[in-house]
């Protein structure tokens, strides 16, 4: 038996036998977890870990079952059957004052009739801590989250940046073994989202206490994640860090979740993937295919490299002939929609994309460039380019996300679907 | 030609029917409600506040405002801890009945005063249901203090609690949440996050339990046996006062509770607007 890596059990995938050894490695580890609530099934079988001093996030769209994880885990809700363990302390049957855990609610849920001091000391008051204590911890606590001013106001009286200072201020004021973050910036407007994620990634490192936070913005979750767990309808769908999950996306749905994604249909055929007349070569690591079996080609847009544009690279692959449809502006990148065409005959000249969709011979693909390549090398509608891949991920056919099956309709549409939600770069 | 139509009665309607309405509205109030109020206290100045004073002063008339605040404070305590505890149990626990448990603490409030007082008697009197077997052991819960109590806890008895309960269903649940999962039980929430957040509601209800014990009168009448020194409650003093044919006794004690009355008036009021502002 091979040693158990650090993948392995973070994704859960050993048995029984090995669980002596995982268990007092773990800050958090989840088995099995299984929730319905009445006929519908909301969780099933959810399996991760979380190491001491990491951030998991838990993404997700709504309704995906990331919330009621936390709650599961939080104690507020009991799960039908799996395990919960704290640091080696199995915790799903204790009541949620029993475990020791911190959470900072997606409203903050500070008492409105204390004070910011008094919030904080809540949790060392009813564990009857002297005076002199709490006192020392509650000045501690405010100096770190840098509201030494406030102590006296009242919960209303502050920001929503700031009431969720208090509320991690809070949490943590017990000692707690694990700090549970419920959607914590949701609340927040667009400009302090991303300072205040960048602060308290930086808090939580220096404390080094595990965090699992749930989220349904991907950005978030690129930027505050040590792994990323992605969750669809009740199910785990790929857990590793930020950069595994979005460059090498095991299904369908992390892809398209997670960051823009072309989706090609192909057929595997002697050690290359044949779509239409175009062929791509089947990468090395991927699992056992036969010639003949359909596959999924997945890329981002940032990786289609337009021919004659940096950088180039002998590993890029050539994909083929295609004619731009429409090109926009964004700022720091160029996006372009482009028809690229399956059957490598002339090249469907000015046709643009709102005009009704394109014939089978060709599927839309988006890529982007950065602002400076679009202003080196300057393109308009209508101009043929041909074009390459820098990197692509292959996945069997059945790898969709759970309950639909790709078709290459669906994938134009998916693309198109995938740009209107607003998922840019 | 409408537009100077429209403009006529406009001005019309401002200058002549609007004055006409406030002067019958108060005019309707005057012989109803407010010449009855004003009675009560020219009267009882006409003869000069000397004998005002004197008759107020009595031993008798002491005794019976002290009683009735005395009784009050009782039935106040008793009712809005029972207010509390009742909105809770109602509020975080579905069973089936809880509806039903509801519509029968709102329920003493529709029945006559002097009903309850009879059916008091009917219960604990010394040939009652259970007060035989009280008259047995030589215990007597009629004709005293506790009688009175008892009788204004039943009038008074969904005051509290109609003032408690919907403020303790509004109260959002993720606070209790959050106080589980910072390791409160479930008696330090309560205390500490619940009981806080229904203040307003308690001192609203305390208040509204208060004034209308303090009046009340049909149910004490029956169930205390009006015997002065003894049971005879504020407003039992009143009766029996004007019954003798001493007009100014009963009128001193009548200007008293009349004053306490607008007095605890006021402060509902100023609670009530100073906690609706949270």
């Amino acid at each position: 038996m091979r040693p158990i890596t650090q993948i392995d059990w973070l994704e859960g995938r050993t048995d029984q036998k090995t669980m002596a050894d995982i268990i007092p490695l773990a800050a958090v580890c989840v088995r099995d977890l299984t929730k319905s609530y009445g006929k519908e099934s909301v969780l099933h079988r959810i399996n991760f870990n979380v190491r001491e001093g990491e951030i998991l996030v838990l993404l997700g769209p709504s309704g995906s079952g990331k919330s009621t994880t936390l709650r599961l885990i939080a104690g507020l809700e009991t799960p039908d059957s799996g395990e919960i363990w704290l640091h080696g302390r199995r915790v799903d049957s204790l009541r949620s004052r029993e475990r020791n855990v911190g959470v900072i609610f997606q409203q903050y849920a500070l008492f409105p009739q204390m004070t910011v001091e008094e919030n904080i000391a809540f949790g060392l008051m009813i564990r009857k801590k002297s005076r002199r204590e709490i006192q020392t911890t509650v000045n501690r606590l405010l100096e770190m989250v840098r509201l030494n001013e406030h102590r006296s106001k009242m919960p209303s009286q502050l920001s929503g940046g700031q009431q969720q200072r208090v509320a991690i201020a809070r949490a943590l004021a017990y000692g707690p073994e694990v700090l549970l973050f419920d959607e914590p910036f949701a609340a927040l407007d667009e400009q302090n989202r991303a300072r205040l994620r960048r602060e308290i990634r930086a808090l939580l490192k220096n404390i080094r206490i595990p965090a699992i936070f749930i989220t349904h913005d991907q950005e978030e979750a690129l930027e505050l994640a040590d792994h990323i767990a992605v969750l669809n309808r009740g199910r785990i769908e790929q857990i590793g860090t930020p950069a595994e999950i979005y460059s090498r996306p095991q299904t369908e749905f992390v892809a398209t979740f997670l960051g823009a994604a072309n989706i090609l249909a192909g057929r595997v055929s002697g050690g290359w993937i044949e779509l239409g007349a175009l062929r791509l070569a089947l990468p090395e690591d991927m699992p056992r295919t036969v010639d003949g079996d359909k596959v999924k080609v997945i890329f981002r847009p940032e990786d289609v490299i337009i021919n004659g544009c940096l950088p180039q690279r002998p590993s890029n692959h050539y994909l083929g002939r295609s004619v731009i449809g429409e090109i926009s502006f964004i700022g720091s990148y160029e996006r372009l929609t482009v028809n690229l065409n399956l059957h490598q005959s002339e090249p469907e000249l000015a046709r643009p994309v709102a005009e009704g969709p394109p014939s089978n011979d060709s599927v839309i693909i988006t890529v982007t460039r950065p602002r400076w390549e679009a202003e080196d090398m300057p393109l308009g509608p209508g101009q043929q380019i041909t074009i390459g891949l820098s990197s692509y991920t292959v996945l069997p056919e059945q790898a969709s996300d759970h309950g639909a099956a790709g078709h290459i309709e669906r994938h134009r549409r998916g693309v198109e679907e995938v740009f209107d939600e607003g998922a840019g770069i | 030609m409408s537009a100077a139509v429209s403009r006529l009665s406009r001005i019309e309607a401002q200058t002549v029917i609007k004055p006409i309405n406030i002067l019958l509205l108060i005019g309707i109030m005057m012989p109803l409600v407010l010449l009855p109020l004003a009675s009560i206290f020219i009267f009882g100045m006409g003869k000069g506040t000397g004998h005002l004073w004197e008759s107020l002063t009595s031993r008798e008339a002491l005794f019976a405002l002290k009683l009735s605040l005395l009784t009050s404070a009782a039935t106040t305590v008793f009712n809005v801890a029972f207010g509390v505890f009742a909105s809770y149990v109602l509020t975080k626990y579905s069973f089936p009945g809880n509806t039903a448990l509801t519509v029968i603490i709102s329920l003493p409030t529709a029945i006559p005063t002097a009903v309850v007082g009879f059916s008091l008697l009917l219960l604990w009197g010394p040939y009652g249901l259970l007060g035989q077997y009280l008259a047995e052991a030589n215990l007597q819960l009629m004709f005293n203090t506790w009688a009175i109590i008892l009788a204004n806890i039943f009038v008074t008895f969904p005051l509290a609690f109609g003032s408690i309960k919907p403020v303790l269903e509004s109260i959002n649940v993720v606070y209790e949440e959050a106080a589980e999962t910072i390791g409160a039980t479930r008696w330090q929430t309560f205390r500490h996050i619940t009981l806080p957040a229904l203040r307003g509601a308690i001192i609203t209800g305390a208040l509204l339990t208060f004034a209308r014990s303090l009046g009340e009168f049909g149910s004490t009448i029956m169930v205390s046996g009006n015997l002065a020194m003894r049971t005879q409650t504020a407003p039992l003093y009143i009766f029996a006062k004007f019954n003798e044919g001493d007009v100014e006794g009963a009128n001193a004690v009548a200007i008293v509770l009349a004053l306490m009355s607008f007095a605890i008036f006021t402060l509902i009021i100023s609670a009530r607007n100073r906690f609706l502002e949270k």
